[in-house]
């Protein structure tokens, strides 16, 4: 006669919990498509934090330069990397945060609470999709980097602000040095997914 | 009526219906990337160590920040200013809500300096065409509030021999007050001597060698105003042919003053140094020679922008007999340039008179010297040298020419703070 063998509920939790926990780490970018648009995400990654909030509640304010990188068909084909920079501000007063993209035009945002400033620098990064198949497989990667006090000043420091911004290539010129260990900085990746995985997920309305 | 109401309707909500939509999205900004430059600076502190060191230009700079928008950037220029002046390791701004709605308070932190720190610096090193090398260079060494230097020298300018050997220092900068310190210095030195001064000089009033030992205090009377006071105990070993030392000790006074205002980036930054001093050789301390040495001395700055002139003067009268080392010289590095102080008196003099006018632009040197050195009244005889070089950042090379008819004899000049 075959013995059943039987499986203890606590194997079934703890799997349930290790995958739970790998879901929560490991999905911290999140991807989502609207109209012709891909949208990013990422609400356990919080870079108003640590040093940067320290600055910022001193009344200064903290330049950060952001870059997404997708990848499609294979991960060894760079679509494109988009670089962009953004100033956020802390009101003494107010006690909100304001965000400004330096771009041209240069665009804002104002009383903000933390993760709604950062989701907004998010929000600004969101990139056309058009011309790109539907089952191409896609990587993305967001990188954030915070500019120290004294390193604003070199090569693209607030005295270099203008408000088109930092050229292209001094964006990612910094991308291509590895950040200093005193640096604040986040990296946060998926893939692959495709254009009609995402749309599948996407909520009706 | 109504028709009067409808038409004056129509005519407030028209224009407003009618007029275009901004071309740009709502979020679309130009103003300011921090936004509590619309905050306003209620008042600037300063904390920490050395504040009283402050220059006034600085000072009034900082004052100027109250009641006035909040700017990250100008402050954190003061702040870079601050640091630079007091030689503090860090300068840290704090920015705090003040009692007053959106106004806020700033203080600047000075941090505390180093336990220990050490320092080696050429403090002095110039190459004149007729004197040849001359050099200083210290290592100090800072614990806590004493400092301990030792340094090497070798000078041919100065004086009208050269003198080579060690220097050894300690300073306390604060006894009980800020306003009190303390300072004790020894050399020893090898002498060498010009033919000139050779021929002329006594046989006993040449040395080979001279030790001193000084301890001074200086006192902070009233700012800018400061007293030194204290005595030098010199022990010099004469070049007879039975080997002899005399000791030539003084008690000294100080009286320095020294005020800078203004600013070099728009009005102008005025700079003023007078000091007189006095030194006494009297039995009292047991000295051989028994003088009295006066001197006076001023230099004004002013700088603007690239210009840069400096108007300086000098006197001094020696009563009594003092040793060579106490003379005055001219035709040097600083005084009389282009002139050989060999020429001019190879023993040094016991009165002089000295002026000159420095002028800078751009970091092109023209200056001016008059003056005079002599021991008898009849000696007197003023002379006058011109010079053009370039100077910056304590750097200077330069020629200069004595004013007197016959062949031109420039001498050339190069080295820093000299």
């Amino acid at each position: 006669m075959m013995r059943m063998r039987t499986i203890k509920p606590w194997w079934v939790i703890a799997a349930f919990l290790s995958g739970l926990t790998f879901a929560m780490f490991a999905e911290e970018l999140i991807l989502s498509t609207h109209e012709s648009r891909l949208e990013f995400a990422a609400p356990r990654v919080h870079f108003l934090v640590g040093k940067p909030l320290e600055r910022l509640r001193n009344a200064s304010e903290v330049p950060f330069v952001f870059k997404i990188t997708l990848w499609s068909g294979t991960r060894a084909h760079i679509l494109r990397e988009v670089p962009a920079r953004f100033v956020v501000s802390y009101d003494l007063w107010e006690e909100k945060f304001s965000v400004t993209k330096l771009a041209t035009p240069r665009r804002a945002a104002r009383h903000l609470t933390d993760n709604a400033a950062e989701a907004w620098c998010l929000q600004e990064m969101s990139q056309d999709v058009t011309g790109i198949g539907a089952t191409e497989p896609l990587w993305a990667r967001l990188e954030i980097r915070a500019e120290d006090d004294k390193e604003s000043g070199l090569p693209f420091g607030r005295g270099n602000i203008t408000d088109s911004g930092i050229s292209l290539t001094s964006l990612i010129e910094i991308f291509s040095h590895p950040a200093a260990t005193a640096q604040p900085h986040w990296n946060v990746e998926t893939g692959p997914v495709t254009l009609d995985e995402l749309r599948r997920a996407r909520p009706p309305g | 009526m109504r028709t009067l109401l409808i038409t004056g309707i129509f005519a407030m909500v028209l224009p407003v219906a009618c007029s275009p939509l901004p071309d740009e999205p709502p979020d679309q900004e130009t103003g300011p990337t921090n936004v509590n430059t619309r905050l306003i600076v209620e008042k600037v502190e300063i904390s920490g160590e050395g504040i009283t060191k402050l220059s006034d230009p600085l000072r009034s700079e900082i004052g100027e920040v109250a009641g006035k928008n909040f700017d990250q950037t100008l402050l954190e220029r003061l702040a870079d200013r601050i640091k630079q002046e007091l030689h503090a390791p860090d300068v840290r701004m704090h920015v705090v809500k003040s009692d007053m709605p959106d106004h806020v308070i700033v203080n600047f932190e000075i941090g505390a300096e180093h336990e220990k720190r050490f320092d080696l610096d050429l403090a002095r090193f110039l190459y004149d065409s007729k004197q040849g090398w001359s050099g200083q260079g210290h290592a100090t060494v800072n614990i806590h509030e004493n400092a301990f230097s030792f340094g090497m020298v070798s000078d041919g300018d100065r004086l009208s021999e050269r003198f080579a050997g060690i220097q050894a220092a300690f300073e306390r900068k604060h006894v009980l007050t800020d306003r009190l310190q303390l300072r004790f210095d020894f050399s020893s030195y090898h002498e060498q001597w010009n033919d000139a001064t050779l021929l002329q000089a006594a046989p006993e009033d040449i040395y080979r060698t001279r030790t001193q030992f000084s301890p001074t205090a200086t006192v902070v009377i009233l700012e800018p105003l400061v007293f030194s006071f204290g005595v030098d105990f010199a022990r010099y070993r004469l070049n007879l042919p039975v080997a002899n030392t005399e000791s030539s000790n003084a008690v000294v006074s100080t009286l320095r003053y020294h005020q800078r205002w203004g600013s070099a980036k728009d009005r102008g930054e005025h700079d003023l140094r007078a000091s007189y001093s006095e030194r006494a050789g009297t039995h009292f301390l047991e000295s051989d020679p028994v003088f009295a040495r006066h001197e006076a001395e001023a230099r004004y700055r002013f700088r603007r922008g690239h210009q840069d002139l400096a108007v300086g003067f000098l006197a001094g009268l020696i009563s009594g007999r003092a040793p060579l080392f106490e003379r005055f010289t001219l035709g040097n590095a600083e005084t009389l340039r282009g002139w050989n102080k060999f020429d001019l008196d190879p023993l040094g003099g016991s009165h002089v008179a000295h002026g000159s006018i420095d002028y800078v632009y751009r970091g092109f040197l023209v200056f001016y010297d008059t003056g005079a050195v002599w021991d008898r009244p009849d000696q007197r005889e003023q002379k006058q040298s011109l010079g053009l070089g370039c100077k910056k950042a304590g750097f200077q090379l330069a020629v200069a020419f004595p004013v007197r008819s016959g062949a031109a004899d420039p001498v050339f000049y190069a080295g820093m703070n000299f």
